[in-house]
């Protein structure tokens, strides 16, 4: 029953586990200068709290009548991304140390996190395809959209003011995150809007 | 656009669920066209009127 109960916590409060136990356990591993595979096993357990998260998630979705076959593989596939982009950015980071990698090997391994990040994107892709709930579908091509406007904006403003060294060099994978906050953003102001 | 789709629904004692399951589309969906948030695309359109038994003009109607 107390594990019922354990599970049956709002999303809200497995988002914020999830996010503190990730954060602060990379802030200390960082802190007391832990070695790239302690840090990485240290990161396990809170990496685990996303299950009950996306579950949580879908709890919430399947409530409010706004859980769709293609949500639930679209989360599936999340999960999928989560744990392959972790795993692979370690190897990438570990193993171009370890190896003291260069030429084609460094090549290979720079490319291993992109990898997780493709296949998200395939993902996007196909949620909006298998989607047959079309007001679902259209809920979220617009916050896709939102999200899309909002990294143009961003990396429009950002670029020029690199180019006029008034900010530092900013990654281009940087795009990933930045989208996804647009759409996060996208997906509030559309709950916001239905509650209205 | 205006709709009916929330007396039809209640004139048969149909939840949005039983609905929604019977269009086979999501709960927010149905919640969504009855509350004139979404207009649905002519294929929705015509599986509602079809559910119903009625023209699609009998059930939307132009307007706010």
């Amino acid at each position: 029953m107390v594990g019922q109960a354990a599970l049956r916590r709002p999303v809200w409060l497995w988002g914020i586990a999830f996010f503190v136990g990730m954060f602060g356990t990379g802030f200390v591993a960082r802190w007391i200068d832990l070695p790239s595979i302690p840090s990485a096993l240290v990161m396990i357990p809170p990496m685990l709290l996303l299950i009950p998260f996306v579950r949580a998630t879908e709890r919430a979705q399947a409530e409010c009548g706004a859980l769709s076959p293609a949500t639930q593989r679209y989360n599936r596939r999340g999960l999928i991304w989560a744990f392959a982009y972790v795993l692979l950015l370690f190897v990438a980071v570990a193993g171009s140390r370890a190896l003291h990698a260069q030429g084609p090997l460094l090549w290979g391994l720079a490319v291993l996190p992109a990898l997780p990040i493709l296949y998200l994107i395939w993902a996007m892709a196909r949620y909006l395809v298998e989607e047959q709930d079309e007001y679902l579908r259209m809920r979220v091509v617009n916050a896709a959209l939102s999200a899309s406007g909002l990294l143009l904006a961003v990396a429009t403003v950002w670029g020029f003011l690199e180019t006029f060294e008034l900010v530092p060099h900013v990654p281009s994978w940087a795009a990933v995150p930045v989208w996804a906050i647009g759409l996060g953003l996208g997906t509030f102001f559309n709950r916001w809007r239905e509650a209205k | 656009m205006k709709n009916r789709l929330k007396v039809l629904r209640a004139e048969r004692d149909w939840s949005q669920q039983d609905l929604a399951e019977r269009l086979e589309v999501s709960r927010q969906s149905v919640n969504a066209i009855e509350t004139g948030r979404y207009d649905p695309s002519l294929p929705l359109a015509f599986r509602i009127a079809d559910l119903f038994g009625m023209a699609i003009e009998e059930i939307f109607q132009r307007g706010e």
